[in-house]
């Protein structure tokens, strides 16, 4: 479903020229759980960003749901974000002036539904996620874990053909975390895609398989996940 | 279009908007009252004066010697004047229309001193004046070459005909039409009967906020005292050539006399509408100036808005929305506001405009110029709000993984 | 710590230049426009006499139709006829009084190749320059026996002195004017109070006299008034009429000290007009006035409507000003809600920073004060060629210090006004509770 070939992402300033990522290879199938790891630096949020079509590549090829989405511009590529992927983000991103109802609906308002399809989809994910009483409440008014609670149901309303998470839990205390990746797998049982990007070895084990990236690459040495959860 | 949300957002952070919409308000309140006030003065300017304003000019001869004959040397000016080469005619009276200072007689239908009367401006004139002052004649005749008199101006004689304007007409008689106006009767220094012979269409008197400005009458008289006013009519295009060339004519033919303020009747409209004229353009600067600082205040306070707001931007281009949604976002949050300062502009504006009639008699403001008001308003804060609007359609999506 | 908090608010004035440039602008054109206008109605309205403004009283009395009052609802004329002038004058039962009229004279000068010109003229009693303490720069008025004997004296103001006796000394000299031959009594001082209260039915604003003379003298040789004339019943047309008749042409004023010498000479006139009365004139009811300088020139309305309409809207511009400034210093506040956090977490007390936010509004404030001191200068310039035509105008664009501070005082005040809430909201935040997006 989501298929990166030998993607190269280069940033170039007047002095200097960065390779953030440098043949990096994925496929995703629908229904996987993949977890992306790495050192700070590797790359990860670059491929995060290119993934998500927040940033685009340099060169090789990158299917998304089959389409092509090289030399896209900039509203394909939005409208394309908001139709297929849903976003997670490490510090929740949601509009502090924005009641949770709301925060939910702005990706639905992109997508153009009328209000009666808005309520309806609204209403059913955050059920889904546990915050059906509090749709009325402010974000500052939840804690951390309800706030991603939140975000995660603002990334499924639009039934997004994969969820992009982003250090889901980085925020957030062990507990709350616990409940967030259960969450996840949760909606990955029935059916939703998921590619996560994490530092944390827990976290990655969560997920059915893990690609390792290193200096912009994908690291065909995979250390032991156990080994580097015991030692974190 | 997401104007529940943007409402909902408004109100939960009030204060900085509130301050905008108030700003809007109050400018929309000067505004209204300041165009209101500039309508009714350019509305009061643009009345025509009945004369020739394109060729009368006027000058007072002022004759010091108190021995010397003046009638003769009146008629002996009059005489040099109207034969003068680009002279079309002239007259000697007391005032001219628009000059400030005239003549005012009070006139009754009845001889009866306890009857109401109808203020009318008074100008001297004699058979040249209705072709010097260049009026429009419109019933009963001018005055014949005997009917104006020569008086010393010691006496209370005065002729038994006058010329009067439509307004006058309409005044005095309200349900006769106007050449049934000719030949009747009125009653001028409560008992002396003056018969209308003649009606012209239009003659403004010397004061322009009078409310019987347009009252005049026609007074066939020449005074044989020191001070007149000699009014010229040139041929069209002489005027200005002639003007000092008479000055220096009936300096040199008399010199016993002193002639001022010679002037054309435009320099005198001009004078006369002085206070108005410069109200119209001080106001005219102040609501530009006004536009101008609110316009910017509200480019100062949506910069901010935008560059307090880029990662909230970053998320929404992250989850979907184009530029153009971006853009729109911002614009309509701007009409919101100004859809409330507008609205409150229009509540305070009615009522300012209330306050100035009661305190200074200003007219009520035409309803047009609220909505009016409102769509500059509308106009100008978009225009205000496009600049930040778009550097805000320039944030990257990216900016919504960046970590704090 | 004064000096400290004056240090952070410049640098941070620096810090953001468009934001304090903007505010400064602000608070300049506001406050120029304000106290531009201000400026107008403060020379317009200004006590043209303070030191005597409260002793000095115009006189009315009613001779008026007894079917339509001179002014809606009931106002007496605001001149008096001759007839009751003069004989209030001969009566003589105030500490002073004065009765004058506007009119022209032609002087003559006896110089070779000098043109005759106009002056303008006051015909008075002689009261006139004791009850207004008019400057002299040689001699002074004349008496009373003066008056009474119509000689031909004359009171000449100082550029008249400089045209016809090249500024000399000139008491003594002879003046000739329309024919007749005058005796120099005094030169006054420039003289042009503002407005011209002791004659504000014709040209309050009008330049002053050039000369002055014996109102016995004018009235003898039948100098006809040039100001306004009203009757409200013919009088015949000739001088006699003119002087026996309804119609009011003349100015009366007289000087009283202290309620008592007032209500005396109220008394005095409500008797005049009941002997008048019993005579079949003054059919109208008892209706005298005494107005001091201010209430009458606040009566005769001689500070233009137009200029309360501008003095309104002028203060609403200076609201929309403020709001303006409020915004803007809203704004940055919430900006440096990071440096204001920080500082609270370093130990400042709230009023640490209210003082420190204060402060700099104070130094906005004077900024736009001294910009707004400009501005103002600009805006009376525009005035000024406004009305080029009126010669007074020149007078009132002069800005004088009183100004100049209270307009520098009214930026920073209205600055600081405008501060407050933009400060109570900085020491509203929390310490450390910005720090984690530092």
């Amino acid at each position: 479903m989501l298929s990166m070939q030998d993607i190269s992402k280069v940033y170039r300033t007047d002095t200097v020229e960065t390779h953030a990522l440098r043949q990096f290879s994925l496929d995703v199938d629908e229904g996987d759980f993949v977890s992306v790891t790495g050192p700070s630096g590797s790359g990860k949020t670059t491929f995060l960003n290119i993934a998500g079509l927040l940033e685009e590549f340099s060169s090789g090829t990158f299917e998304l749901d089959g389409r092509n989405v090289a030399g896209l511009n900039d509203n394909d590529r939005s409208g394309l974000r908001n139709e297929k992927i849903g976003f997670i983000f490490q510090s929740f991103n949601l509009i502090p002036e924005l009641d949770i109802f709301d925060n939910v609906d702005v990706p639905l308002r992109y997508r153009g539904f009328n209000a009666t399809e808005r309520k309806k989809r609204i209403d059913r994910v955050l059920e889904t996620v546990g915050l059906g009483s509090r749709s009325k409440h402010l974000p500052s008014q939840l804690s951390g874990g309800q706030q991603q609670r939140a975000a995660i149901a603002r990334a499924l309303a639009g039934e997004p053909r994969f969820l992009l998470a982003d250090e889901p839990t980085g925020n957030l205390d062990s507990h709350m975390a616990d409940s967030v990746m259960d969450l996840l797998t949760e909606i990955n049982k029935e059916g939703t895609t998921i590619v996560m990007v994490t530092h944390e070895a827990s976290l990655a084990s969560r997920a059915h398989r893990n690609i390792f990236v290193l200096d912009g690459h994908v690291s065909t040495n995979e250390p032991d996940l156990h080994l580097a959860a015991k030692s974190a | 279009m997401e104007l529940g949300p943007i409402w909902r957002a408004l109100l939960r952070n009030k204060t900085s908007y509130v301050l905008i919409a108030l700003q809007i308000a109050v400018t929309m309140a000067i505004m209204v009252n300041a165009i209101s006030i500039i309508q009714e003065r350019s509305q009061k300017m643009a009345r025509p004066s009945g004369v020739d304003e394109e060729n009368i000019f006027h000058l007072s001869s002022n004759i010091f010697d108190p021995d010397a004959d003046f009638e003769a040397q009146i008629a002996a000016d009059l005489d040099a004047i109207r034969t003068f080469p680009g002279v079309q005619n002239a007259v000697v009276s007391n005032s001219v229309p628009l000059l400030n200072g005239g003549w005012s007689e009070d006139v009754r239908l009845e001889p009866d001193p306890d009857l109401d009367a109808t203020g009318v401006a008074l100008f001297f004139a004699d058979e040249h004046g209705i072709d010097t002052f260049g009026l429009n004649l419109i019933a009963g005749r001018s005055f014949n070459p005997n009917e104006a008199d020569w008086t010393d101006g010691e006496s209370d004689a005065w002729p038994p005909v006058t010329i009067i304007t439509v307004a006058m007409a309409e005044e005095l008689f309200p349900d006769i039409a106007l050449p049934d106006v000719v030949g009747k009767t009125v009653y001028v220094h409560q008992t002396l009967p003056v018969t209308i012979i003649g009606v012209t269409e239009r003659m403004q008197a010397a004061w322009n906020s009078w409310s019987g400005v347009e009252r005049s009458m026609l007074v066939p008289q020449k005074r044989a005292v020191s001070y007149n006013r000699y009014i010229i009519r040139s041929e069209p295009g002489y005027r200005d050539e002639i003007m000092p060339q008479i000055e220096e004519m009936l300096a040199t033919i008399y010199d016993k006399r002193i002639i001022r303020g010679v002037a054309t009747m435009e320099e005198t409209r001009r004078k006369s509408y002085l206070q108005d004229s410069a109200m119209v353009k001080m106001l005219f600067f102040v609501v530009a100036v006004l536009i101008g600082i609110t316009g910017l205040g509200i480019v100062g306070l949506a910069s901010f808005s935008v560059a307090r707001r880029t990662r909230q931007i970053g998320t929404r281009r992250a989850l979907g929305a184009s530029r153009l949604a971006i853009l729109r976002y911002f614009m309509l949050e701007n009409f919101v506001i100004s859809t409330v300062g507008v609205a409150g502009g229009a509540i305070i504006a009615v009522g300012i405009n209330i306050w100035m009639v009661e305190a200074f008699g200003l007219q009520r403001i035409a309803w047009y110029l609220i909505p009016a008001a409102m769509l500059t308003l509308w106009l100008v804060g978009q225009l205000a709000v496009y600049g930040p609007a778009r550097r805000a359609t320039m944030v990257s999506p990216a900016l919504a993984t960046r970590t704090v | 710590m004064f000096r400290y908090y004056l240090k952070l608010g410049l640098s941070s004035i620096r810090k953001n230049p468009m934001l304090s440039a903007l505010m400064v602008a602000a608070i300049a054109t506001g406050i120029g426009a304000y106290m531009t206008i201000i400026n107008v109605d403060y020379v317009m309205s200004g006590n043209p006499i303070p030191n005597k403004s409260d002793v000095l009283f115009h006189v009315q009395v009613d001779n008026w139709d007894p079917n339509n009052a001179y002014d809606e609802p009931n106002e007496p004329p605001v001149q008096v006829t001759y007839l009751d002038g003069s004989a209030l004058l001969a009566a003589g039962k105030a500490r002073r009084q004065v009765l004058s009229y506007k009119t022209g004279r032609v002087i003559e000068p006896e110089q070779e190749g000098e043109r005759p010109f106009r002056a303008l003229s006051r015909s008075t009693s002689a009261d006139f320059f004791a009850m207004f303490d008019t400057p002299f720069l040689f001699g002074g008025g004349w008496d009373k026996a003066a008056d009474n004997n119509e000689e031909y004296v004359v009171v000449i103001d100082s550029e008249i002195n400089e045209r016809v006796f090249g500024g000399e000394n000139s008491v003594g000299r002879s003046l000739v004017m329309n024919g007749d031959r005058y005796r120099v009594v005094g030169v006054m001082d420039v003289w042009q109070p503002m407005p011209k209260f002791y004659d504000v039915n014709n040209g309050p604003f009008d330049e002053g006299e050039d000369v002055f003379l014996p109102l016995s003298v004018s009235v003898a040789n039948e100098f006809h008034s040039w100001g306004n004339n009203s009757c409200w019943k013919p009088d015949g047309g000739d001088w006699a009429g003119r002087l026996t008749g309804e119609c009011i042409w003349l100015q009366f004023w007289v000087e009283l000290h202290g309620e008592s010498e007032r209500q005396d000479y109220m008394a005095f006139l409500n008797a005049y007009v009941e002997t008048q009365k019993a005579l079949g004139r003054f059919p109208r009811p008892m209706n005298n006035r005494l107005t001091n300088v201010m209430e009458w020139m606040e009566d005769r309305k001689v500070v233009a409507k137009d200029v309360n309409v501008l003095k309104g809207l002028a203060f609403l511009f200076l609201i929309v000003c403020l709001l303006n400034t409020i915004g803007l210093l809203l704004a940055k506040v919430t900006r440096r809600a990071g440096d204001i956090s920080l500082r609270r977490a370093l130990g400042a007390s709230r009023k640490a920073v209210f003082s420190q936010y204060i402060i700099e509004a104070g130094v906005i404030g004077l900024a736009g004060g001294l910009l707004g001191v400009g501005m103002t200068w600009l805006g009376l310039q525009g005035i000024k060629g406004l009305y080029s035509d009126f010669d007074f105008i020149t007078r009132l664009v002069a800005m004088d210090w009183p100004v100049i501070l209270a307009t520098i005082a009214l930026a920073i005040v209205s600055a600081l006004a405008a501060a407050l809430y933009p400060t109570w909201r900085a020491c509203g935040i929390h310490p450390a509770s910005q720090l984690k997006a530092l």
